[in-house]
Formats: structure tokens, sequence, C-alpha cells
């Protein structure tokens, strides 16, 4: 059944990846904000999970020690505990949500504060470097998450049989995406929205009209980190790990990187756009990790597929800002209730 | 390698860098984050020259000024140029940097690997440090990294200062649509400035091995000292880019070994990248234009008004 476990590793990252392009295509499709430090907030999602809420467990449970230690000894106390109970993992499970919301939300607003009055590229540049900076730190103190050691994130859901458990996660994934989904589309077409495309558009219009840009991007930054927090907390649920040396070797490509390929792949400012980005994205990568072995045989030399993939997606980018800078979908322009019923 | 004397070399190669991302950025008016990669390019240049050839870092300089500067100016040619004639603002050319970055991370990478296969050796990792050797009492890292930037500024300076195309040059970054009806080639100012960043870039690469170890991550984190260098020397100005280099390259290896001594912690002296950051924090909300933006008359007046 190898095509079905093709298919469910598409679904998990095209979940994954809607839930984060989503929240960065607020920030940068309608706001504006080039956050190159997405990474950051999915990063501080899963420290949520492995580092604050395996220590509020510990507490809450008599657990002494490190956290490395300590986490493996909460992980499996837990999961215990879920077996017996299924509704303690559900209550757990939506606090680690709401948790990773409030901490990437606050992270967010914080992270963008120096930033905030500046031009686009120094934006960009001190956001890439907060993000930057931060994962490494995380990757050095074994304090945050375990350093080299990593932590163990227990599994809310032993409660379901093992063998579906993989299938019950990217179910978890793809309504928690749906919901994102809706949530964001909503926010994008209320007046609230309207005004995040003014801020993209024109600065100075929107300061002549009484607005504050610096508050506007500090809320839309912080709406779009609590979101993408979520997406970091349901990937420590799939790998019940935290490996913050993974974050300094994929960090920046994966979680900053592949989410904007997939905006501009879309279309910026167009959320069905970037649900489509993501969909393709998602099966590229799929279909070249499952193809890896047929493909570097073909080509004779001792590579390994990730690197690979970097250059593609790379090329693929660059192509797209060429020849197709408006995305798949392009951004349509607003209808709001007024000109709707003149139109009719 | 005493402390002072790895800060000095550090700040040289971080000057190297923080120069050519400058030149870059006033040419070209985008922040290039492909910078870090430019460096590791001219440390693996280095590194197969050194393996296969059993040439000496030092001389393999020349080689790898020529060599970066065409990855620099072919960076322009292939991609910056034809996105800024179809009239892309500057988001999309930062992010077209940062696809750079990435398919230079992945050719790095596969390099790698054949380069390991060749010499079975591992090349993801490597230091030079093994080579470097005392001459008059300090090592000779740090003599040739010193000679290095000073040649490059004195260079840079008589062709800035006492050519005709120096002259053209800093005309097209002051005001490109007056020096184009003058008769200046901007597009060939920029694509020289590309060059030179790439050279700079890549050289210092060669001379980074001998003072830290080149791992698959360290373009993506000496990125954040590059920018930070650039930031606290106003990014628009050559002289604040140099200046910067060596503040933060400084404050980098000096307060964390600072801090390490004080609380006896050495596990403290990885974190030279959280100064770089606090640095440029307090840059952009002190003084965002950088050194070069404090009208430092203003400030002498007020200090001596007191």
């Amino acid at each position: 059944m190898e095509i079905w476990s093709l298919i469910t590793n598409i679904l998990l990252w095209f979940g994954l990846y809607v839930i984060v392009s989503l929240s960065l295509n607020v920030e940068y499709g309608y706001c504006g904000i080039p956050n190159f430090g997405k990474a950051l907030s999915v990063i501080v999602g899963a420290v949520v999970a492995g580092g604050l809420m395996t220590r509020i467990l510990m507490v809450a449970m008599g657990v002494h020690g490190d956290i490395i230690t300590g986490s493996s000894a909460v992980s499996g106390e837990v999961t215990t505990l879920v077996k017996s109970n299924p509704l303690y993992g559900i209550v757990l499970f939506l606090v680690y949500i709401i948790l990773a919301l409030i901490i990437g939300a606050v992270v967010g607003a914080v992270f963008i504060l120096p930033s905030a009055r500046l031009k686009e590229d120094y934006l960009a540049i001190t956001l890439l470097a907060i993000a930057e900076t931060f994962t490494m730190v995380c990757y050095y103190n074994p304090v945050i998450v375990g350093s080299y050691y990593g932590v163990s994130v227990p599994n809310l859901f032993a409660f379901i049989p093992a063998s579906v458990r993989y299938q019950t996660i990217v179910g978890i994934i793809l309504i928690t995406a749906f919901v994102v989904y809706i949530v964001l589309e909503r926010i994008v077409e209320s007046p609230y929205g309207r005004l995040l495309r003014g801020v993209r558009e024109n600065e100075d219009v929107m300061k002549a009209y009484g607005r504050n840009v610096m508050n506007i991007r500090i809320k839309t930054m912080a709406l779009g980190s609590g979101i993408a927090a979520i997406a970091g907390v349901l990937l420590t649920f799939y790998t019940l790990r935290v490996q913050p040396d993974s974050f300094m070797n994929y960090g920046r490509t994966f979680w900053t990187f592949f989410p904007f390929l997939i905006i501009l792949l879309g279309g910026a400012g167009n959320n069905r756009g970037v649900v489509l980005g993501s969909l393709i994205f998602a099966t590229l990568w799929e279909l070249v990790d499952f193809y890896k072995d047929n493909i570097v045989s073909a080509l004779h030399l001792p590579v390994e597929a990730v690197w690979l993939e970097y250059i593609l997606f790379g090329v693929l980018m660059l192509l797209i800002l060429f020849y197709k800078p408006e995305g798949l979908i392009p951004e349509k322009p607003i209808v709001t209730e007024p000109i709707k019923r003149k139109k009719s | 390698m005493g402390v002072v004397e790895g800060a000095l070399i550090y700040s040289n190669l971080l000057a190297l860098l923080a120069l050519g991302l400058t030149l870059t950025y006033m040419t070209t008016a985008v922040p290039n984050f492909a910078q870090g990669s430019f460096a590791v390019f001219g440390s693996y240049i280095a590194l197969t020259l050194l393996r296969l050839f059993g040439i000496h870092p030092y001389k393999s300089l020349p080689i790898a000024f020529v060599l970066g500067g065409l990855l620099g100016a072919g960076s322009y040619l292939l991609i910056l140029k034809p996105l800024i004639r179809r009239g892309a603002n500057v988001v999309t050319l930062m992010i077209a940097t940062l696809a750079l970055d990435l398919i230079l991370l992945g050719f790095r990478g596969i390099y790698a690997g054949i380069l390991g296969k060749i010499t079975r050796q591992p090349c993801e990792m490597f230091m030079f440090s093994y080579l470097v050797k005392p001459v008059f009492g300090v090592p000779d890292i740090l003599l040739v990294s010193s000679l290095v930037i000073v040649l490059t500024l004195l260079g840079l300076f008589f062709l800035l200062y006492k050519t005709k195309f120096g002259i053209a040059l800093r005309a097209s970054v002051e005001n490109p649509m007056l020096s184009e009806i003058m008769g200046v080639d901007v597009e060939k100012t920029r694509l020289f400035s590309w060059f030179l960043s790439g050279a700079l870039a890549s050289m210092a690469g060669v001379l980074l091995p001998f003072k830290q170890e080149i791992v698959p991550a360290t373009a993506e984190l000496v990125i954040v000292s590059i920018f930070a260098s650039s930031i606290v020397g106003g990014l628009s100005s050559i002289a604040g880019a140099i200046l910067g280099g060596y503040i933060v390259g400084m404050s980098e290896s000096l307060i964390t070994y600072y801090l390490s001594v004080v609380t006896g912690n050495a596990g403290l002296l990885v974190y030279g990248k959280v100064v770089s950051l606090v640095i440029i924090v307090v840059t952009l909300l002190v003084a965002p234009r950088g050194l070069a933006g404090i009208r430092w008359r203003k400030v002498i007046r007020w200090r001596s008004g007191r």
C-alpha cells in the first residue's frame, strides 16, 4: 500500500503548509510585511509543546530533573493516562493549541516591535536576524528544548490504535487547516482585511485617514504568528519529538522559504490560491521524495535527494518571479456589500 | 590563538563581507541574502584546491577572488537584472536572493558529497586552523586577513576617487537617472559592484575556516553578523560598513568572552549572534540610519554645549 502512504504524506504536508502559508499570506499577501522570519513562529509552537507544556506537566505530575529526562517520564505517564481516559487527551490537546496560539501571538507582536516603523528591506532583515538567532539559541541551549538531545512530546491520542495513529494526526491537521482557512477568510473579507490591503498599497494614505500603521502591523504579526505556532504544535504531535538541530538545518528553508514559494505560486493576497499552492507544493515534494532513489541512480551521482529538492524549488521560485509573479490565481478586486447591491 | 587576535581576524573578514553587501545595496538597492553563501563558496574553492592539489589556502585567494566575482556577476546578470527590468519591487528582489541562497545551498551539498567521494574525506564540515603558523609572534592568518582588507581598501579608494570609472560609479549611486543622462552606463556600475561583492565575499570565505568551522548552516548564521555590520554602518556607506564590521566582530567575540569569564560559564561563547542581534535592534531603535546617518557635528556641538 505504498500509494496510500504517499497520499497520507502529501495530505500531512498539505495541511501543515496550508496553515503556515495562510498565516504568512495575512502578513505578506494582505498587509505587505515581508516576514522573512516566518520560521520563528513555527519553532515557537514546537518550543511551547516541547519546552513549556512539558515543564507544566512536570510540575503537575511532580516529576523532577532536567527537561531531557523529565520529558520522557512525562510522555510515558501522559500516554498511560490518556489510554485510561480519552477525555484527558482531548482536553490536553486543546490546552496545547490555545497556549501555542497565545504565546505565538505575543512573540509575533514583540518580534516586529523593533522594526514596525521601518521600510520593507530593513523589516525583512531584522525579522530574519531575530528568527535565525532564536533558532541558534534553541540549538545550543539545553534548557529550552534539550539542545542536541531534544525532548519527547506525549502521544495525546494514545487511545487510538497505533495502526491508525498517523492517519488520525493527518485528519486533525486537515481539520485545523480548514478551520484556519474559514477564520482567515472571514477576517480578510471584513473591513479589517481591506485595511490590511490599504496598508500594503499605500502607508501614507492610511496614515492620512488616521490609521496607525505600526499598530496594524503589530496586530497582523500577532495573528499570523499565533496561527503558525499551531502548525508547530501539530508537527510535534506527528513526530512526538522536538529536535532543535532540525530547526537549525531546515527551519529557514522549510518554514520561511517554502511558505513564500507557496504564496507566490498560488497568488499572494488570495487564500484560495494559497491552498492550491500548498497542494501543488506538497505533491511535488512528496513525489520527488518517493522517486528519489530512481532520480539519484539515474544521475549517477552520490547525491542526497534533499539537495536536489533545494535546487528544484529554488529554481521554481525564480521562474515564478520571472514569468508569473501574480501566481496561478491572481488577487481579485474587493467587492463590498454596497458594490454588490449596486451591480444587481 | 588569543581572544583579541581571534576577534581581530573575525572582524577583518566581517568587514570584507559587509563591504560587499553594502556595495550591492548601494547600486541595486537590494539586501543580498545570499552573501553568506557567496562566502562559503570561497571556502569550498580553498578546500578543493587544498585537498586535490595541495595548494595552501592563502595562495588560492586570487583564484577565489576571480571565481567569486564571476558568481556575483552571474547572479546579477541571470537573476537580478531581468527582474529589475520587469519592474520587480524590492521584496521580489529579496525573495530572489533567498532563492539564490537556497540553490547555492543545494549545489554546495551535492558538491561536498562529490568532493568527499573523490578525496575520501568528509567535506561537509572542515577547518583550516591546523595550517596556522606563528609569524613574528602572531598567527599568520591575522597578518594575511589584515593585508587583504588593507589592500582591498587601498584598491577601492584608488578606484573610486582616482579613476573615471569610480567617479561614474559614485555618481550612479548618488543619482542613477541623472548620471545616465550624463552618459554613465549604470548597468556597468551595477554589474561591477556585484562582481566585487562576490569576489570580496569569496576571499573572506577562503579565510573563514581558519577562524571557525564551516558547517552546512554556516552561511545562514554568518548572514546575521553581516547584516548587523552593514546596518550599524547605515547600509549605504562604505566607511560605515568597514567600521560596522569591526564593531560587530569585536563585540561578538569580546562581549561573549567577557561574559563567559565573569559568569565562569564557557557555554556562553557560542552566543555571539545574540550580540549581533542586540546591535541590530539597538541601532534600529536609536539611529535607524546607522553611524553614517548620525549628524556628528550636531552631536559634538550638543556635547560641548553642556
